[in-house]
């Protein structure tokens, strides 16, 4: 089939929409609600409108590129003045209810309805409408994801990424006119069937979606001379964080955040890569233990918008997750006890304050078993967005720091396999190099074991950890979409595996709710960060979490061993079921037979 | 004769003013039945708008029909949601005669961009009238007058082509919406708005609603049925389907005869508007034909109780079964025992006779199709023994034969026959159950017609049949048939089951309580009010819907509804009326307003989605429902196929036409009713935590 689009001839096949020829063929048309990436064109914004002179018609017609199937013999003008003027007259439709007080919005700097705004070039804004959102209730809660509806244009992305990537369905459309928006099922995040994971953030185009900002509460800390800060940087934050900067993406940064935190005036950096190390200290010896009794699989539970998905969605599920902390929660909890035992920290004066690419940990930190005596373990969390916020409000431009390095002699260091826990599979395989150790008394010869480093959202394999255990069976899942059929395939009985690695985020931690935002794309950069989270790894003096001299000493010093009574109350927590009351499992109830089913 | 003045329709502009000679009168009818106490000045709909009454304010017109728009706007895209709020103000500032210079342009410019780029039927239809109206008498927008204040009201009602075809008249878009925006209580609660049966409609309907999907002018309707079960399915086994008994109390008592679809939707409506009400079955459960003829694996009867027994029940109703109009009690008792009103849905459960030879014997391997599948429904749900054996021969060609050869097929025939006097596609039944009966191995006997019963020893041995050819087209589109001589021949078989129709029992009522009957026995009642000849007495179902051929289950939840409206009517204010929205549906059909199956412009194919149901070999053995419910997934992407083709008519009248619009009767809140009750209220303001 043929098309006339501009001054060219072009071919298209029947049911493509206008957009879908123009792209391929370079043609730019502006485009605001949708995203191809999550396969996204709900048709909201009506920004898209091409001049359209269909064959038998003889007046021209507007129509939306994003929705529109391309028709035998059209005639398609994407820049006639009659379809500049109406997409100017949208984008002023589309301003005209939003809350435009843009400099107390959290996507301050790069929203992408100013962009489309000025692609179009929008040049008034005649009227204005606040009806629909001015009386809203300013929201005090304390979730770790905020909806802004005065901010929303209605695109659904949110829905669609939360529906079709994750398959959580914890949203949807509500109101009515003015006031539509999207919310909760169910009305909160408890009877919701929400996991915290931040995927809505991740795509949602203005600030309607964010983070809850907790950079004030930092800054607080920081200026309270009677308070010792504790920072700790999560194992993706060093790559993912560059671009906000100007770098390119997938830049390693770990030194000039380090010099950042140290111009902040941060009294302690820590890397949230130690507590990784000592998470496979723990969670292998854990594991080792219940493949030698068959209680198998074991699921990691290192990821929080997973254990949220457990809890919530599959507890049946919950005995097979490994009692291990988090990264995160280790820090926190070992800079509380050892660190500060061992520096002459008073602990209730320690405030430790994690950089996180994730909504979830959030919510992680404020887990009343996380702390002791009502007093958190990590008492705040900031995602990456909020860091980079952070930086800029002190005034500092990460680019032009010198690198500096970590000066904790207690719980900086870290192995290749703490760094790689930023990536799926990074877990599994950190955990493979300690625990073929532990059982063979040597070290395993590959040390990157090359098969469990795929990128599809469910990857298995065998991994042979010599000694009795043999041969053992992995998988590795991201994204929770994956991880639903993997864990409704465990529960059935129809997946057999010994090790299970849950990362809730599509791409991992490199990815997290909690990263860089980016416009019009999701998750771009996921290759690149993840490459520079091996080269870490491989540029490692230290490539094995049991041979990190910092865990060694927190031994030796201070826990024991692995699994000890101390090791165990300090370093492990329990998870129970969360039940909520907006859905459930309809279709295990269908399959129920009936009662009159039969003769 | 009303005649049009000025406006536009279709594009074409009138103006009679200046030359009465043009004045239009053929264009649409009945104005005056829309608004018979007064007199109708301006109609407004998607396709245009005619002046009929030079005194009316146009300026004051279009900015009542734009505020409604900007009400209705569901506000998903940007040029439906702002621009009608947008010409809804400029209008009103015109009106009132503070209008900026350029207003009128702006207004012009914006229904244009609405008409043009909106993304649903409801946003592409509600500004065209507004724009060719100022494209063509700009001058005609002008300040409004005092009088015209006082003496132009407008009536509005809103509604789609899948609404209007629906007897119910259920807002299909609407729940279609709610799953779309994954809210099935809120779709649940659309339908339970309407009728309790939810879940046994999204079963059997015949879906008058799909078959004026404009979606059909593309890749084929939207699967409404579906969807509707969907969302009831999803209540269903958490048990959400909970109702408790109405804060409204009225000290009023009615008896409900009958509880089948029309007298258990009557119950629930009167219920829930606080009536009192008492049900009477001469059955021991409810349900009436939908439990009794309408098979379980087709309908399953778990479904049909939790929406029809246990709803009444927790509303407060009371039935009273085994119960039987005639023979255990009359009306005047009911009347005279404190009732008062009565509602008379008995049903039509007698089966119409062959008329064939020895059919008066009544042999054993006779029965007529009602009575079969009464047989059926006692043994699979009840556990009577019956038995069919050897070779089945089911005459007709509705949903009741189909029905018939189904169930015989499951009961262990060797073989089905159904024998239909003329073709399959001239069979009234739904063309999906045909096609399920020929998948499940029934033998089809077309343009065939039996003479007579072949006896022997009072057991049936075989049937004679004569062979038919096609006629001339009768008024209704069907061929004529007529017997082609001298071709008898004899089929042996061990039953011959009747299907061709029910009539209604001769013995329930008796000519002295003086309700009027057809001579037919149908049941005489007003076709909009649902009254008899006596004064608080109504009827409704198949006792009244006999004659029109038009028996289903959504006919008669309408007819349940609408008696419980009138009935309260009756009860509450002395009389009954006949609503501005049945006189306004009734007008609309009358000037097929709604028949417009054209896409102006293609969809995104999206092709329908497919109802799994049972392997053959495997449902034939049993009475397991056969069809199964969609995918959640599945759901989402049929809800999305939707076009929401949503039009408003606005008749301007002098006086106020009664049960007009006020202002946001229709939000978010469809279900605000139904949410005192079920599920909670749906706040558009809170928060996402």
């Amino acid at each position: 089939m043929f098309a006339r689009i501009n001054d060219q001839d072009l071919e298209f096949e029947a049911n493509e929409t206008i957009l879908d020829v123009t792209r391929r063929n370079g043609i730019h048309v502006p485009t605001l609600c949708e995203l191809a990436d999550i396969d996204h064109a709900p048709g909201t914004c009506r920004a898209c409108i091409v001049e359209v002179r269909r064959p038998g018609h003889a007046e021209p017609e507007y129509m939306t590129a994003c929705d529109t199937p391309l028709g035998e013999g059209w005639q398609v003008m994407t820049r006639s003045p009659k379809a500049q003027e109406m997409r100017r007259l949208q984008l002023e439709m589309t301003m005209a209810d939003h809350h435009q007080d843009c400099s107390t919005c959290p996507r301050n700097g790069n929203c992408e309805l100013l962009s489309v705004a000025n692609a179009v070039g929008l040049k008034q804004i005649r009227f204005h409408y606040q009806e629909g959102w001015k009386d809203l209730p300013p929201d005090t809660g304390a979730q770790p994801v905020v909806y802004d509806r005065s901010r929303c244009i209605r695109c659904q992305r949110c829905v669609a990424v939360c529906r079709k990537v994750q398959s959580v369905d914890a949203l949807e459309m509500t109101g009515w006119g003015r006031t539509a928006g999207v919310r909760l099922k169910g009305g909160n995040v408890d009877a919701s069937p929400c996991v915290a994971c931040g995927q809505c953030v991740m795509v949602c185009p203005t600030g309607a979606l964010a983070e809850r900002d907790q950079t004030q509460n930092v800054l607080d800390c920081l200026a309270d001379p009677g308070i010792i800060t504790v920072f700790q940087m999560a194992p993706a934050i060093r790559v993912g964080f560059g671009e906000e900067f100007g770098l390119p993406p997938g830049t390693n940064v770990e030194g000039q955040i380090v010099a950042a935190l140290r111009t902040l005036g941060a009294d302690v950096i820590l890397d949230t890569n130690f507590g990784a190390d000592v998470v496979i200290m723990e969670e292998g010896t854990e594991l080792l233990g219940k493949l030698s009794e068959k209680k198998r699989p074991v699921f990691t539970s290192c990821c929080p918008a997973w254990i949220n998905f457990a809890e919530k969605h599959y507890p049946g599920i919950l005995p097979y997750l490994s009692s291990t902390r988090s990264p995160q929660a280790v820090v926190g909890k070992i800079a509380k006890t050892y660190l500060a035992e061992k520096r002459g920290f008073d602990p209730a004066r320690m405030r430790v304050i994690s950089i996180m690419p994730c909504t979830a940990k959030k919510e992680e930190a404020a887990r009343p078993a996380l702390g002791e005596n009502g007093r958190p373990d990590v008492d705040i969390v900031l995602t990456i967005r909020e860091f980079a916020r952070l930086l800029r409000r002190e005034g500092i431009d990460l680019k032009s720091l010198e690198p500096s390095a970590y000066d904790d002699p207690l719980m900086s260091e870290y192995s290749g396999a703490g760094a790689i826990f930023g990536t799926t599979g990074g877990v599994m395989e950190a955990a493979v190099r300690t625990m073929f150790y532990v059982i063979n008394g040597k070290e395993l010869e590959h040390i990157e074991v090359s098969q469990l480093r795929g990128f599809e959202n469910v990857r298995s394999a065998h991994v042979n950890l010599g000694g009795e255990l043999g041969e053992i069976k992995v998988a590795m899942c991201h994204g929770l979409k994956g991880t639903r059929a993997l864990v409704e395939a465990v529960l059935s009985g129809e997946a057999d595996f010994d090790f299970i690695e849950i990362m809730a985020c599509p791409g991992g931690c490199v990815d997290g709710g909690g990263t860089l935002r980016s416009k019009k794309a999701y998750i771009p950069y996921a290759l690149k960060r993840r490459e520079t989270i091996f080269n870490i790894d491989r540029k490692a003096k230290i490539r094995q979490s049991h041979n990190n001299a910092q865990v060694k000493k927190l031994y030796a010093d201070f826990l024991g061993a692995p699994h000890s009574e101390k090791a165990h109350h300090l370093l492990h927590t329990h998870y129970s079921p969360r039940p909520r009351g907006a859905e459930t499992s309809v279709q295990a109830e269908r399959r129920k037979p009936r009662a009159q089913d039969g003769k | 004769m009303i005649h049009c003045v000025y406006g536009v329709w279709d594009g074409t502009a009138i103006d009679a003013r200046r030359d009465p000679a043009r004045r239009q009168t053929s264009l649409l009818s009945g104005f005056d039945e829309v608004a018979p106490d007064t007199a109708a000045m301006a109609f407004i709909a998607d396709r245009g708008f005619l002046i009929l009454d030079e005194s009316t304010s146009l300026a004051f017109a279009f900015s009542d029909y734009l505020a409604r728009a900007a009400d209705e706007s569901c506000g998903r895209c940007t040029p439906c949601r702002v621009g009608t709020q947008r010409l809804r103000d400029l209008l009103k500032k015109v009106v009132d005669g503070v209008a900026a210079p350029g207003a009128l342009d702006e207004a012009r410019a914006l229904a244009w961009q609405i008409t043009q780029t909106a993304l649903c039927g409801m946003g592409q239809s509600c500004a065209r009238a507004l724009y060719e109206a100022l494209v063509h008498f700009p001058e005609e927008f002008g300040a409004m007058t005092p009088a015209q204040a006082v003496f132009q009201h407008s009536f509005i009602y809103v509604t789609a082509p899948c609404i209007e075809a629906c007897p119910s008249k259920i807002d299909v878009p609407k729940y279609i919406d709610g799953v779309k925006n994954g809210k099935f209580d809120f779709a649940l609660g659309v339908v339970l708005d309407n009728y309790p049966m939810a879940g046994s409609c999204g079963r059997v309907c015949v879906r008058f609603c799909e078959a004026a999907c404009r979606r059909n002018a593309a890749e084929g309707p939207v699967g409404i049925r579906m969807l509707k079960r969907y969302a009831a399915d999803e209540a269903f086994p958490r048990q959400r389907l909970k109702f408790a008994p109405s804060a409204e109390r009225h000290d009023k008592r009615v008896a409900v005869i009958g509880a089948g679809p029309a007298g258990i939707t009557c119950a629930y409506k009167l219920l829930r508007g606080g009536i009192q009400v008492d049900v009477f079955d001469a059955q021991w459960a409810s349900g009436g034909m939908a439990a009794l003829g309408i098979p379980s694996y087709r309908l399953p009867k778990d479904v049909l109780k939790a929406e029809s027994e246990d709803v009444i029940r927790q509303l407060g109703g009371h039935f009273l079964y085994g119960k039987a109009l005639g023979r255990d009690f009359s009306v005047d008792d009911l009347l005279g025992k404190g009732y008062d009103a009565v509602f008379l849905a008995y049903g039509a459960s007698k089966a119409s006779q062959l008329g064939v030879r020895n059919e008066e014997l009544v042999p054993q391997g006779y029965a007529s199709g009602i009575d079969f599948l009464f047989k059926v429904y006692r043994h699979v749900e009840g556990g009577e023994p019956f038995t069919l054996a050897g070779d089945v021969v089911v005459v007709g060609g509705g949903n009741v034969a189909m029905d018939c050869v189904r169930s015989a097929r499951r009961m262990g025939a060797k073989s089905v026959h159904l024998v239909y006097r003329r073709t399959i596609e001239d069979m009234p039944a739904d063309r999906e159950e045909v096609l399920a009966a020929q998948r499940e191995g029934v033998v089809f006997h077309c343009l065939s017609n039996p003479s007579e019963l072949v006896v022997k020893g009072n057991r049936v041995a075989g049937v004679r049949l004569v062979a038919m050819r096609q006629t001339e087209v009768d008024a209704r589109g069907r061929h004529g048939v007529e017997p082609i001589p001298d071709s008898e021949t004899f089929m042996a078989c061990d039953w011959v089951i009747a299907a061709i129709g029910q009539v209604v029992a001769n013995d329930v009522l008796r000519p002295e309580e003086g309700i009027e009957l057809d001579r037919w026995n149908w049941v005489m009642a007003d076709p909009d009010t649902l009254e008899t000849s006596r004064p608080g007495v109504f009827a409704g179902g198949d006792c009244v819907l006999g004659p029109q051929s038009s028996m289903t289950l959504v006919n008669a939840l309408d007819h349940g509804e609408r008696a419980a409206a009138s009935i309260r009517d009756y009860l509450l204010n002395g009389h009954t009326h006949v609503t501005a929205e049945r006189h306004m549906q009734k007008f609309l059909a009358n000037n097929h307003l709604l028949d417009d199956k054209r896409l102006e412009r293609m969809p995104l194919e999206k092709p329908r989605a497919h109802v799994p149901e049972l392997p053959v070999d495997e449902r034939v053995r049993n009475f397991a429902e056969v069809d199964g419910v969609i995918a959640k997934e599945t759901a989402y992407e049929e809800a999305s196929r939707c076009l929401r083709c949503y039009r408003m008519y606005s008749l301007v009248t002098v006086k106020s036409l009664q049960g007009g619009y006020t202002q946001g009767t229709r939000r978010d809140a469809p279900s605000a009713r139904a949410m005192n009750t079920f599920g909670a209220p749906r706040v558009a303001s809170t928060p996402m935590r």
